[in-house]
């Protein structure tokens, strides 16, 4: 009640001419009818309405208008969301099962490390049916650097539907398998090419429309984040300030329709003492913007995944290999010295079916 | 689309001109505010300035696409380089709609891949051809016109006995020599109606290290990010022209020495062919040009490099589609060939970063005495 008027979200030029008036705060609007007040402030018949149904809405509302629930509540939501495996068994332990849904995950990595692979396989493993343990869901794929290659989505898309078949063993599994194919698989699969920055900020926008008309879709990525906003500015502190917006819209995106967002990042040389070094692009402050920061390095021939920055799960680093198939582990015949989560990707079958498992207790 | 007008847009006269007295004119000026800000310049509410960016982003947002429409229309997705056994390790050849780089030592053969491949653009499509033009930005003058023709005519003897078809063939191929950074920028800035004109279907920008070396010191304070964004914009540039006509762009890059301690595991079994050894004499490694930034610019890149006096390899790098792999070549008069079997031990799952992988350069000088030979021979390289 002893709200400011000049909190609430008027055009400027209505707050102006109400605080002329001489109203300051709600409670000197709460009895005032729309053509009153408009008479006494000046403002519009139509403008006059909306302040006091503004006005009033908020009163009803009370203290704490924000969607509040109980740890138990969120537990409940976090467990029924789920994850989208990555194929690579490895991975996905450290990840606490895969890229968590309703959250903002980055990948960085030096060129060719494999996150366009990375992405490629998220985007057809979202589409693994439910009884086998994925999440039937649909992707859009918004590609900012033109490393999207339909060919390679083929493959991909080949290898999983093969892992699937051969373990489908009761009916169900194998209805599900009928509408599991590459056709489908592409066909599910929303690609936008975005050129600048601005027409990224733009799809941005209309994502959440987007998403509420199919609500199907359970994966976004943006390949990549950092290739529109690294050229373009001269104005470092803009770019900053429509990364943090841009954040922001995605991690509320994610949160209100179920979504896991995918970021990929670049790679930036550092000097400093003398000494070079490779660190992720587009400064400290973007740092902050995703919830899971994963990062692909290379460490002499091989590739690494390491998780830098996670609310829930421990920093690990695994092995991984991109093979014909995709993103997989890298068995652990070939190195003797294997850390103790190098499961052979033999195991992964298994893996799939007691999250299924899972789901159904 | 960025720079569309707002006046075009769906929004109302009024608001139009109320932005255009804060100088907010294109669909760029206004997506750049956040909303606070567009409220306070429009003069509107917070939801009607939400509104008022939606509308916005529905004049220039990029359409939808399905993945599946896409692969059903198979054809002009790939480019052939009629090099068997690589086209097959990048399922089909140079992908179009992206940039492919070639870099490597100067004289290891990224001019000789490049004319080949503007003669494979103009041939028809019954020949594994683009049946286009080709647009052959020279900033080095290495095109020569004379070795154009004799790739032509030693490569497809048969369908360039016609005098008219070589020709023909010569008069697709359009050739801008520019020599400054900023002649390159203008040029690629109206690039777009040219590719219209002369109805291309490939570009060749050759090379784009050689200006931007010349001007810009990177010793110097500031000019290294300067020159980042430079070819950061020109990398943007070349995607939206490779995209929206779905054609290949080849782009030639140098070599420079990397001083940093960055280095790979040099015991890397692809160089150690034969026996012989990286040559480091100071503890820097030769790797391509222009640095970390370009590196993830660019979509596919080739390295060539020397193994010996006369043999050459050349080794997909980065590529989205295809494995690490090192292939045996020479170039021969009818332009360059694959050398050895087919397979060449296999493409392995590993690989090394491709904006540090080691390069070789030619460490020594071998000349034979050629008998009875014209002089040109000599500096071609090793005919078979």
């Amino acid at each position: 009640m002893q709200r400011p008027l000049s909190s609430f979200a008027f055009a400027p030029a209505v707050k102006v001419k109400l605080i002329n008036a001489g109203f300051h705060t709600a409670a000197d609007l709460c009895d005032l009818r729309p053509l009153q007040l408009s008479k006494e402030s000046g403002i519009s018949q139509q403008e006059a309405v909306e302040v006091l149904q503004t006005v009033r809405h908020d009163a009803s509302q009370g203290a704490g208008a924000g969607s509040r629930m109980t740890a138990l509540e969120l537990l409940g939501r976090e467990q029924a969301m789920g994850a989208i495996v990555t194929f690579c068994s490895a991975l996905d332990s450290v990840l606490g099962g895969g890229m968590p849904v309703g959250k903002t995950s980055e990948v960085c990595g030096a060129p060719g490390v494999g996150k366009t692979q990375l992405c490629i396989q998220l985007a057809v493993d979202v589409q693994i049916p439910v009884c086998f343990g994925g999440l039937g869901g649909q992707a859009v794929y918004v590609d900012t650097e033109g490393s999207f290659m339909v060919q390679r989505v083929v493959d991909v898309a080949k290898a999983a539907v093969e892992h699937c078949s051969l373990l489908a063993d009761d009916a169900e599994q194998r209805e599900a398998l009928k509408v599991f194919t590459v056709e489908d698989i592409l066909s599910k699969l929303y690609l936008f090419r975005c050129h600048d920055y601005v027409e990224l900020l733009a799809e941005t926008y209309l994502l959440p429309d987007f998403l509420s008309q199919h609500p199907e879709v359970r994966l976004v990525v943006i390949d990549s984040i950092a290739f529109p906003f690294r050229h373009d500015f001269e104005d470092l502190s803009q770019r900053t300030r429509l990364l943090n917006g841009l954040a922001q819209q995605l991690a509320q995106m994610a949160n209100q329709y179920n979504v896991a967002v995918v970021l990929t990042n670049q790679m930036t040389t550092k000097v400093g003492n003398g000494q070079s070094k490779l660190v992720p692009a587009l400064g400290e402050s973007w740092g902050h913007a995703a919830t899971q920061r994963l990062i692909l390095h290379w460490e002499g021939e091989q590739r690494l995944a390491s998780l830098y920055k996670s609310p829930s799960q421990r920093e690990a680093t695994v092995l991984y290999q991109i093979t014909g198939a995709g993103f997989r582990d890298v068995l652990s015949s070939d190195h003797a010295s294997a850390d103790s989560s190098a499961i052979p990707s033999g195991n992964a079958p298994k893996r799939l079916r007691t999250q299924a498992d899972d789901h159904q207790t | 689309m960025g720079s569309k007008k707002l006046r075009r847009t769906n929004l109302s006269v009024e608001i139009c001109s109320r932005l255009h007295s804060h100088r907010i004119e294109t669909c760029r000026d206004l997506l750049s505010l956040t909303p606070l800000e567009v409220m306070r310049v429009a003069g509107v509410s917070y939801s009607q300035a939400c509104q008022l960016l939606k509308t916005t982003s529905q004049a220039c947002a990029p359409k939808m696409t399905m993945a599946w429409e896409l692969w059903r229309q198979k054809t002009g997705l790939y480019f052939p380089t009629s090099l068997a056994a690589l086209d097959r390790l990048l399922q089909g050849g140079l992908a179009c709609g992206t940039l492919t780089e070639v870099t490597g030592p100067s004289g290891c053969g990224k001019s000789q891949l490049c004319m080949m491949l503007s003669v494979l653009a103009t041939l028809p499509h019954s020949m594994g051809g683009l049946d286009k033009g080709v647009l052959y930005i020279d900033t080095e003058s290495a095109f020569s016109a004379e070795r154009l023709v004799e790739i032509a005519q030693s490569r497809f003897p048969d369908y360039f006995l016609a005098r008219e078809r070589v020709a023909e063939m010569a008069s697709r191929v359009h050739l801008f020599r520019e020599l400054t950074c900023r002649d390159v920028q203008s040029r690629l800035q109206n690039l777009e109606e040219d590719i219209i004109s002369c109805r291309a279907g490939l570009v060749v920008l050759d090379s784009v290290a050689s200006v931007v070396r010349k001007e810009f010191d990177p010793s110097l304070p500031g000019n290294l990010t300067h020159r980042s964004n430079l070819l950061g914009k020109q990398a943007a540039t070349l995607k939206y022209l490779a995209q929206e006509f779905g054609i290949p762009v080849v782009l030639t890059n140098q070599i420079t020495t990397n001083l940093s301690d960055l280095k790979p595991a040099t015991s890397f079994k692809w160089n150690s062919l034969e026996g012989s050894s990286l040559a480091a004499e100071d503890s820097g490694y030769v790797t391509a040009a222009l640095g970390n930034t370009w590196s993830h610019s660019v979509n596919t890149r080739l390295i060539v490099q020397y193994v010996d006096a006369h043999c050459r390899q050349i080794i997909v790098a980065k590529s989205p589609v295809a494995p690490f792999a090192v292939f045996k070549y020479s170039i021969q008069s009818d332009g360059i060939r694959l050398e050895g079997d087919d397979d060449q031990a296999g493409p392995s799952h590993q690989g090394t970063d491709p904006g540090l992988q080691p390069i070789r350069v030619r460490s020594g000088f071998a000349c034979n005495l050629t008998r009875g030979s014209s002089a040109i021979r000599d500096m071609r390289g090793s005919y078979s």
